[in-house]
């Protein structure tokens, strides 16, 4: 029994912990918090800040960073709902072609921005953020600055059909997060993003092929963007430029509040899904607890804090930079 | 130091200059056609040339703004692409630098239509402006203090639009949609902005002849439209069945908020800003109870029309009154009953306006509390 306290586990579920807390401070406030209905609407707002989340926590944990999610989700929405109104207007016909087409456009998007990080050998912190702009770009040379609706049901029931209470587009959520933990965990390419994370140089004598191994994250991680995008559509049933805008600080927020370390090697996508929760929980919370709006900002930057301090293991760490 | 450091120094400046220099030769290769091909159009203009300095290309409003400019270029017999967008990006440095280039490169002679992306920055503008002999009308954004007949006939007008009024009219709608009783919340812009500011007032100046009205939560979602949905699920949580309206004070904050009471299989009434055309659809579906439309087409045009006027001399702005020097834009309030009037006269397709009759549509001199 004493072994269950030791540092070691505590600093494993500390993220959990706060998220608990958290639950449990908002909901002696406002009953109404602690409700199912509350939780799926929870759902709906993380759904997609958890997918692009989960892509970058990959890209995290070799250490470098993606940035491009902004752009890339606009974009990739924004082509989505093009390609649905080209192919008659539903998934349920000749539209379903749409969803892996935009899936497999994510990843092909993604290697393109992890090819020029490694090819041209810029720091991925400015090749993704470039990138970003360029999907932005693209997005409003797409739309002319104008929104693309989608009034398919079929699709749409991602968002209005309930099982159990919650919407489709959480267990969907749930089960590309359960492709990111077989990645992660199973995979060899999974091993490596620990591997590059936790030391390149080691990596890299141990036989790794860096260079691809970073490619391929990306390629991930523009994968779940591209996720991200669909449960955007689904949850607003439009695209525009600024589908993806707010996408980048919530999910870095919310990894980083995980519990995944940015100069890599440690965490993985469960962190996510906790720092995902945590951060919703706080933005639902204020509003339900009756916070002032005028603070609210400021709060949600030191609740910020106080969970990176409560949920990262800094002591094995020389220097933070 | 020591002569390797000094010299690499020495090689770095020449090549950054260099850069320089291949960088002025591209730009002044890419100004070319434009100097020599419509030059004979340009006469059209008076010899001044003439440029909208905006946010960006990515809402339907500021789009909306463009295309009025480029209708009145087009009135003088030049091609649209005769207007000179000057795109900011949000930024009031940009904002002003671009301003300073176009008249530079003009030689002063340039008339301009702005919105000087944050109040502060519109006194730059104007006075940078003046100095170069150059003309501007200003929208929106300018300090309460700053006025046109202070800097005198270079600064023409500075047209805004009402928030408070329309939005109370839409307001009003909202409350006898829900029979005069109930429960209220409001979905706000950026804190800071005046519109966002205005436009929550005539929520509450509404409210005032409604007693069983009541005004739960005023909250800003930023104009965003996936900040609204979540908004609205927590407005949901926190007062569930009390809620029987929502007022929000744009388009698309509304979508945000329609998207997220379909996924609890609620309806409930919903009024909004601004009369883009997605929104005005929504209106003669009925899934939107009312939108207000200000016109930007006419806004994007006659701001130009009054600093080109000005400058080939068709009036002398310090001749005129104040009214017409600062004036609210016209609003129109978009219901069910003549949204499909509506659309068929300012979407479908785009009125003709006489750009000579300035103030026309003015909605009277701007007032200041």
């Amino acid at each position: 029994m004493q072994n269950v306290l030791t540092r070691d586990n505590l600093l494993k579920w500390a993220p959990l912990l706060v998220l608990l807390a958290l639950v449990l401070f908002f909901s002696v406030i406002n009953p109404n918090f602690l409700s199912l209905r509350n939780f799926a609407r929870l759902s709906i707002s993380a759904s997609p800040a958890l997918m692009v989340a989960v892509g970058v926590t990959f890209i995290i944990i070799m250490g470098s960073i993606d940035l491009s999610m902004e752009g890339a989700v606009s974009a990739l929405a924004v082509i989505f709902c093009y390609l649905l109104v080209w192919l008659g207007g539903s998934v349920a016909g000749l539209g379903c072609i749409a969803i892996p087409a935009i899936l497999l456009l994510g990843a092909i998007v993604g290697a393109i921005n992890g090819y020029i990080h490694v090819k041209l050998r810029i720091p991925s912190f400015m090749s993704s953020l470039a990138m970003g702009f360029v999907g932005t770009g693209a997005a409003v040379l797409m739309t002319g600055g104008n929104i693309v609706k989608i009034d398919d049901e079929v699709f749409r029931s991602l968002l209005t059909y309930r099982l159990l209470g919650f919407p489709l587009m959480a267990y969907v959520a749930f089960a590309f997060l359960l492709l990111g933990w077989v990645i992660q965990s199973y995979t060899r390419l999974g091993r490596n993003f620990y591997a590059v994370g936790g030391g390149e140089d080691l990596a890299h004598a141990s036989g790794v092929h860096v260079k691809r191994v970073r490619v391929l994250g990306f390629a991930l991680a523009g994968f779940f963007f591209s996720v991200a995008g669909l449960l955007q559509v689904a949850k607003l049933g439009q695209a525009e430029s600024v589908t993806g805008a707010n996408l980048m600080f919530i999910s870095i927020t919310s990894v980083v509040v995980g519990g995944v370390a940015l100069w890599g090697g440690i965490g993985g996508v469960w962190n996510a899904l906790v720092g995902v929760l945590i951060v919703a929980v706080i933005n639902n919370g204020m509003i339900v607890i009756g916070i002032p709006d005028f603070i609210q900002d400021g709060l949600l930057g030191l609740l910020v804090i106080v969970a990176v301090v409560l949920s990262t293991d800094r002591r094995s760490v020389a220097f933070v930079k | 130091m020591s002569t390797f450091i000094k010299d690499f120094i020495e090689r770095e400046k020449i090549s950054r200059r260099n850069l320089l220099l291949a960088a002025a030769a591209g730009l002044t290769a890419t100004s070319m056609p434009r100097m020599f091909g419509p030059g004979m159009a340009q006469a059209d203009a008076g010899g001044w040339s003439l440029a909208w300095s905006y946010r960006d290309r990515a809402s339907a409003y500021w789009n909306a703004i463009v295309s009025g400019g480029e209708a009145y270029t087009e009135s003088l017999g030049l091609k649209k692409e005769d207007m000179t967008n000057l795109i900011n990006e949000g930024s009031s440095e940009k904002s002003l630098a671009d301003i300073k280039a176009f008249l530079a490169k003009n030689g002063g002679k340039g008339a301009i239509a702005c919105d000087a992306n944050d109040s502060p920055n519109a006194r730059p503008v104007a006075e940078a402006v003046k100095e170069a002999g150059g003309y501007v009308s200003t929208i929106w954004n300018k300090t309460d203090d700053l006025h046109p007949w202070d800097i005198g006939d270079n600064y023409v007008a500075h047209i805004s639009w009402s928030g408070e009024k329309p939005s109370a009219q839409a307001a009003k709608i909202l409350f006898d949609a829900m029979g005069g009783e109930g429960g209220v919340v409001h979905l706000g812009g950026i804190p800071a902005n005046i519109p966002a500011i205005e436009r929550l007032n005539g929520l509450k100046v509404a409210q005032k002849d409604y007693p069983k009205i009541e005004i739960l939560d005023t909250q800003p979602a930023d104009w965003d439209t996936t900040k609204a949905a979540a908004l609205m699920s927590s407005y949901l949580t926190k007062y569930g069945d009390k809620i029987k309206g929502v007022h929000c004070a744009n388009d698309n904050m509304a979508y945000g908020v329609l998207q997220a009471l379909k996924a609890e299989g609620i309806t409930l009434p919903v009024v909004a800003f601004d009369g883009n055309p997605e929104a005005v659809d929504m209106v003669m579906k009925g899934d939107l109870l009312a939108t207000v439309f200000t016109n930007p087409h006419w806004g994007g045009g006659i701001a130009l029309a009054l600093a080109h006027q000005a400058a080939i001399g068709k009036f002398k702005p310090s001749d005129e009154p104040k009214e017409h020097r600062e004036f609210y834009g016209p609003s129109i309030l978009v219901t069910k009953a003549d949204a499909e009037d509506f659309k068929k006269k300012y979407l479908d397709s785009t009125p003709k306006y006489d750009w000579t009759d300035k103030w026309g549509l003015s909605a009277g001199q701007i007032e200041y509390k």
